[in-house]
């Protein structure tokens, strides 16, 4: 199957290379779930006011996405494009990585 | 699955043995007695290219085809596809396996390195173990390895570790026999301190390269609630995966024969209670260097192929062309039982393979020509690059495997000068069944060779050194001149010889004085009783006659007084 860094083919239309798609994996609806799908929302309209797509994957209703994907440890956030593609584990609460694994340098996102 | 060999369980507890599940790996199931702990993890340990991945796989594809266990592969070493190239080699045929369902490859690479974030779990691994156990209804697990694991997440170990656990006693909950992989550390079983929650059994695999020839080792470190074999087991990667060779597993079970051999010297026999070894008996030629330890494995070959026997000849040292050059110099032909086929040779510098690889390389050639007798020239030079222990762990192995198989092994050894020659470097001299000590012997400016059983089993043998001659005429073992001045060989015991002669011609000289001085000591004393004798005699005669006198002077006398009384009564005649 692929590395969890994987670029999966996706079955809509080409998307625009600049916009921001995620795919969030978490387990179920349990509160640590929630609250991480909360605070990644939050970053995002934030730090990304021009839009992004974000899949959400619950690993117990998709289990075979989760092999394929490589996903062991939830949360994991994949940010697909723009490429390259990079991998985020945990629940967003160390903002600055996130933002810098996003591609957003941390000195701007300090500024707004 | 549960074994009734008991060897190692004297209380014979077999009722109360734990269940088992075999591994298919040869010689495992034997030192582990069954396999693996059946519904329990077990943690195979050791450092990176021991065989720990290849180990869990084969657990796997046994379960699969040769128990009914579907098995899960869950894998962080690596793409699916290049675990699937990896054992296509090995005659494992992954993508057969899934098509059937007998076995799931969860396998991915975890090459980069993910953003921590913040809190994180690993329910996501416990989501794909549970999918992929119910997708195929497996009963054997495989998680290879840990460290991955701990590498990948790097920063949060403790959580690693807590979530290990959860898995862990989540596949004892479902009843999954389970084989988890772990690197192992300087001083402990594996890192990060999960051994103490692996500790149903414990395998350590090892793998080291002594002087550039490449070992593996496996052990049993522990096993709860079972029995084991607790050595260290010599292991190869060949053809059919991992082999383990246990010795102590090998049962002293193997039928002997009384029928006897020939050695292919006179001599020889003779010394070997007047016929030989016994048929598959394992024979060592121990000896420093030209002692002529070839030449006593090739007579063995000769006289084995005269017999119309198949010999497999292992040459550590010499190619064959110079073994058959040689050897023709003693009047051995081994080319013609080359030519008509009884005679295999298999020359290979000690060096060019790993000591396992030599082992089973052996074993190929022995099932494949199926010989009666099977030379070993010189054993002592596979201890070349690689420890002493090992070889003779390995030639335990051999031994007995040529016995089981009813198989007379000769093996010959070097004795490196100044080691006491009673002493084989690779200790085994205690298994083989004949010992003969090659030996030089100086003296005189003269260098001779000897030869003498050291031991021989079940026969009475000869407690001689004899000496071995050598020459174009061939191979023969001659008495040697034991006089008071030692064991004399060569000319010095021709000279010996002579000398002895000498003394022995003086000794009949004397002797034969004697015995004339003892004759005329003898006529001396005949004829001193014979005139004691003739006195005796004498006297008697003397005495007879003085009787009969005396007994004629009483009846005169009386004749005259009865004369005299008759003259008075009739008339006088004369006045007086």
């Amino acid at each position: 199957m692929s590395s969890p860094a994987g670029v999966q083919a996706r079955d809509e239309e080409p998307p625009n290379p600049g916009r921001l798609q995620l795919t969030l994996f978490v387990s179920g609806a349990s509160p640590a779930s929630s609250r991480a799908v909360r605070r990644l929302r939050d970053l995002c309209d934030q730090h990304f006011p021009s839009g992004y797509d974000l899949e959400i994957v619950d690993i117990y209703q998709q289990p075979e996405m989760v092999a394929s994907r490589g996903v062991l440890a939830v949360p994991t956030l994949i940010k697909e494009l723009p490429l390259p593609v990079r991998v985020l584990i945990g629940d967003f609460t160390d903002e600055a990585r996130v933002l810098a694994a996003l591609g957003l340098p941390h000195r701007r996102t300090a500024k707004s | 699955m549960v074994t009734s060999n008991n060897v190692h369980d004297p209380a014979g507890r077999s009722g109360l043995e734990l269940p088992k599940s075999p591994t298919g790996i040869t010689g495992f199931d034997e030192v582990s007695k069954g396999g693996l702990p059946t519904g329990r993890p077990t943690l195979v340990s050791g450092p990176p290219g021991a065989g720990k991945s290849l180990f869990a796989l084969q657990f796997l594809v046994h379960g699969a085809t040769g128990c009914a266990e579907p098995g899960v592969f869950l894998s962080f070493e690596g793409t699916r596809d290049k675990l699937a190239s990896d054992v296509r080699g090995l005659g494992i045929d992954l993508d057969a396996l899934e098509q059937e369902g007998r076995l799931l490859v969860d396998a991915q690479s975890m090459a980069g390195q993910a953003v921590a974030t913040g809190e994180f779990d690993l329910e996501a691994l416990m989501v794909r173990m549970a999918f992929a156990v119910d997708k195929i209804g497996a009963k054997r697990v495989a998680i290879d390895s840990l460290e991955s694991l701990f590498a990948a997440f790097g920063s949060r170990p403790e959580v690693v570790r807590s979530e290990l656990l959860r898995l862990f006693s989540w596949l004892e909950d479902r009843g999954l026999t389970a084989v988890i992989t772990g690197e192992r550390a300087e001083d402990t079983l594996i890192r990060h301190g999960m051994e103490e929650f692996l500790s149903d059994c414990v395998v350590l695999l090892d793998h080291r390269v002594v002087d550039e020839v490449a070992t593996r080792r496996l052990r049993i470190l522990k096993y709860r609630g079972s029995t084991h074999g607790r050595n260290e087991y010599p292991f190869l990667i060949g053809p059919a995966g991992l082999e383990v060779l246990p010795i102590t597993s090998l049962g002293l079970y193997q039928q002997v024969s009384n029928d006897r051999l020939s050695t292919g010297i006179t001599g020889l026999d003779e010394m070997l209670g007047g016929l030989g070894v016994f048929r598959g008996s394992s024979v060592l030629v121990s000896g420093t260097s030209g002692t002529g330890k070839t030449t006593i494995g090739a007579s063995f070959a000769s006289a084995a192929c005269q017999r119309g026997e198949r010999v497999l000849f292992f040459s550590f040292e010499e190619s064959q062309s110079e073994i058959l050059r040689n050897m023709a110099s003693v009047s051995l032909d081994l080319a013609g039982w080359v030519d008509r086929g009884l005679l295999h040779f298999q020359c290979q510098r000690p060096t060019t393979l790993g000591l396992e690889d030599h082992l089973a390389n052996m074993r190929r050639l022995v099932d494949r020509i199926a010989p009666t007798l099977v030379v070993i020239d010189p054993v002592s030079s596979l201890s070349r690059g690689t420890s002493k222990g090992d070889v003779s762990a390995m030639l335990t192995r051999q031994i007995y495997y040529l016995k089981s198989a009813g198989i007379t092994a000769v093996m010959t050894s070097l004795t490196e000068g100044g080691n006491d020659l009673e002493h084989t470097e690779l200790s085994i001299s205690s298994l083989v069944d004949t010992w003969l000590l090659a030996i030089t012997m100086q003296n005189s400016g003269e260098r001779n060779r000897g030869l003498y059983v050291l031991k021989s089993r079940g026969m009475a043998h000869s407690n001689q050194i004899r000496e071995f001659l050598l020459s174009s005429e061939g191979v023969s073992l001659v008495p040697v001149y034991m006089g008071p001045d030692g064991v004399l060989t060569g000319s010095a015991r021709a000279a010996a010889e002579a000398a002895e002669a000498d003394l022995g011609l003086g000794a009949e000289q004397e002797s034969s004085q004697l015995t004339e001085a003892m004759d005329l000591r003898k006529k001396a004393v005949e004829k001193r009783v014979a005139s004691t004798w003739a006195e005796f005699e004498a006297a008697e005669s003397l005495t007879a006659q003085r009787i009969t006198a005396s007994k004629k002077r009483a009846e005169a006398l009386r004749a005259a007084r009865l004369e005299q009384a008759r003259q008075r009564t009739d008339k006088p005649k004369d006045a007086q």
